[in-house]
């Protein structure tokens, strides 16, 4: 008879339960089982939940939704070394079966919002004392930025322009001034957001919120080609109202939305990086002449590789990093379809969602 | 010693310095569901298993217990664990015969050559490929196409080496090269480099017949030159003058260890040239700094394989670009292994591989 191990099940399409599965065993001598403390909410959970996929990932069986957690050890395998029961721990929650990768919370594999969650110990880290087990579970999202300034080659002495003021652009820019980045500025439509960038997470030397096209006077809407026109024309304003010359050395976009890709791509300088992390429509129309032109590095972002989530603990641990200021909602376990439905609503009120483990 | 029926598993065991012995160890089980249980076919000796037969020891790694030899190998499937996809029984296979620990983050890395739970065959205290059965993981076999030979296969151990050596070096396209010793792993390298689009491959003994052998592998793109016992920066001068290599050489490999070789690549590259240190000496030597310094030389280690080298070798010899069959001086039956040995030691052939026991 096993024991309850109470989850949040995403069955179907909009479907959500709380249900009981089995409680995980150790089978592999480096595993561990983690009760979970704390889980953050992403944009992929909500879009599993809504849309049943992304990309090539199809929702065919029920799966544990959740992937943005930490919690405190409860069994460790006979060859574990870096940890022992009671240790507080971050928990990265892509393990490859190091043939392939298996992620949480991508189908078909289950994700962290269990009772109890077992994985390989090399992939759990160890949280100092002063760290909540929040903190914990937003590493995932800081590594993820760690992830897009590694792929950036953001290095001291730059000038980073990110678009978006969300969880991960605004960690981009914290994580990017911990680099010692000369200066970082930060994009978005919101003011509130801008001012967290400003002044709450300090995470911005400037914030820009880009002016809207112009409405047509024959009242149409705009054709492809001006708002081009109009994306060029908002990198110039961006350039001009922050001193950046040709441009900065890198440009995130953390929106996925076509305006700021190509106002990014535009934005860039000769020979500069442009970094795709945002995910929005699949296809896009790009600025594919400035992009060979100018002789730009553009490249993807997704996840994290080796080595990233350590130092993403690291800056958190220091204090470099404050991911826990975005917090605006907290959950217990049994809210959990609240707390997902907060996020889908959003809004500029709605940040990081956390919801608490099983008590 | 048992005759070859009555054995299981026949196994060439170095059981003390300059002591080998034939044993029947027991046949390896599968323990993984990625395993693959393999009946060796053929394996190629490396300066290394004559090191420790010789000496009982290589640096650090003592040989404390009883240790079969060898690890250049290829080998025949036979046995498939539960999770095994890529291959089946019959399937002919390269044996990479390194595991390492896939946890730790140089392994997360893909420098899976620096883990420091690495298992080496015939590196203490884990076991070689010369018995009649061996066990590895699906993704350290390389499957090998239909018109290459077992014989070809037990080749690509050693190229994976020099694949490994050259990509440290970042020879690219139409680069000049210059390769101290043409033992089989500098023959190799020069083959590499060839393939890379070397402009220029020198290749640098005291031995003649090597010189002469390499020089026709590689052709019509490699030199050769004996080196005199002269200073280091002479044979530096002369190879430089006499190969019209301008400023001096882009990169450089040692594949010899030994201190003049070394001392004469540092001097023989040009200003921000490319050094790499693939063969393996005494511990300590006498070393140009103050030329590595000024000249402001990129200097490399370089050890065993990493991501993509196997992978790169066996691409190689399928497309025909490196013809490993040449490299091959004879093959010698299971029972005459130690023949096999003491020529290798004797500087006899360049490759000699051992069948399998039958």
């Amino acid at each position: 008879m096993s024991e309850q191990n109470q989850s949040f099940i995403l069955r179907a399409i909009k479907d959500v339960a709380i249900g009981n599965i089995s409680k995980p065993q150790i089978t592999d001598p480096h595993d561990i089982i983690v009760q979970i403390g704390q889980t953050g909410i992403c944009g992929s959970d909500v879009h599993y939940w809504q849309r049943g996929r992304i990309g090539d990932f199809v929702l065919n069986s029920p799966i544990v939704l959740g992937h943005e957690s930490a919690g405190v050890v409860t069994e460790v395998g006979s060859s574990v070394k870096n940890l022992k029961i009671g240790d507080k721990v971050a928990i990265e929650p892509g393990v490859p079966c190091r043939h392939y990768t298996v992620f949480a919370a991508t189908p078909p594999h289950n994700g962290t919002l269990s009772k109890f969650y077992k994985t390989a110990s090399d992939y759990c880290y160890k949280l100092p004392d002063h760290l909540t087990l929040e903190d914990g579970a937003l590493c995932e999202p800081v590594a993820v930025a760690v992830q897009i300034c590694k792929v950036g080659n953001v290095k001291a002495g730059q000038t980073i322009v990110v678009f978006g003021c969300g969880p991960i652009g605004l960690l981009v820019q914290s994580v990017a001034k911990s680099y010692a980045a000369k200066k970082v500025i930060g994009i978005d439509l919101s003011q509130s957001r801008l001012d967290l960038a400003s002044s709450v997470l300090n995470s911005a030397d400037g914030v820009f919120m880009p002016p809207p096209m112009p409405k047509k006077e024959d009242g149409t809407s705009h054709t492809t080609d001006e708002e081009s026109e109009h994306s060029a024309k908002v990198a110039q304003l961006i350039k001009d109202k922050f001193d950046l010359g040709q441009g900065p050395e890198v440009v995130i976009d953390a929106t996925g939305a076509q305006s700021c890709i190509q106002t990014g791509v535009h934005l860039c300088k000769k020979g500069g990086t442009y970094v795709q992390a945002g995910m929005g429509r699949e296809n896009v129309v790009f600025p594919i002449t400035v992009a060979c032109i100018r002789d730009l590095t553009i490249r993807g972002s997704i996840r994290y590789t080796a080595g990233v989530y350590p130092q993403a603990v690291d800056l958190v641990a220091c204090g470099k990093v404050q991911p826990q200021k975005l917090i605006t909602h907290r959950y217990k376990f049994e809210e959990a379809e609240q707390a997902f439905e907060t996020v889908r609503r959003g809004g500029e009120d709605v940040l990081k969602v956390m919801i608490e483990g099983v008590q | 010693m048992a005759t070859q029926t009555e054995t299981k598993n026949n196994s060439f065991v170095l059981s003390g310095v300059k002591n080998i012995v034939y044993e029947d160890r027991p046949i390896p089980e599968l323990k993984e569901p990625y395993d693959v249980l393999l009946q060796v076919n053929f394996t190629g000796i490396c300066g290394s298993d004559v090191h420790y037969w010789q000496h009982g020891g290589i640096g650090e790694f003592k040989v404390k217990d009883p240790m079969v030899l060898g690890h250049e190998s290829s080998g025949t499937v036979l046995e498939t664990g539960s999770s095994v996809k890529s291959l089946k029984k019959g399937d002919r296979v390269a044996m990479e015969p390194g595991i390492p620990c896939r946890r730790c983050i140089r392994c997360k890395e893909g420098y899976y050559n620096l883990c420091s739970d690495m298992r080496f065959a015939a590196t203490p205290p884990y076991d070689g490929t010369l018995a009649k059965y061996y066990i590895l993981p699906e993704d350290f076999c390389y499957k090998l196409p239909e018109h290459i030979s077992l014989e070809e296969g037990a080749l690509l151990e050693p190229l994976a080496v020099g694949v490994h050596i050259t990509r440290q070096s970042k020879l690219k396209h139409g680069d000049s090269i210059v390769i101290f010793g043409a033992g089989p792993v500098g023959i190799l390298c020069a083959a590499v480099a060839k393939s890379l689009g070397a402009s220029k491959i020198i290749s640098v003994d005291i031995n003649q017949d090597r010189l002469d052998f390499v020089k026709k592998f590689t052709a019509p793109i490699c030199s050769t030159y004996v080196s005199q016992k002269i200073s280091a920066q002479e044979n530096a001068a002369n190879i430089i003058r006499e190969n019209d290599l301008g400023d001096g050489a882009d990169v450089a490999i040692d594949a010899s260890g030994v201190e003049p070789s070394i001392q004469a690549a540092i001097h023989v590259l040009r200003r921000g040239g490319s050094y790499v240190q693939g063969g393996m000496g005494r511990d300590e030597c006498t070393f140009p700094i103050m030329a590595a310094c000024i000249k402001e030389l990129q200097i490399s280690g370089s050890f065993r394989y990493s991501q993509g080298d196997y992978a790169t070798a066996l691409n190689l010899v399928a497309n025909g670009s490196v013809d490993v069959k040449q490299v091959i001086s004879r093959k010698v039956k299971f029972e005459e292994a130690l023949q096999a040995f003491e020529d290798i030691k004797d500087g006899k052939g360049i490759k000699v591989l051992i069948a399998g026991p039958e």
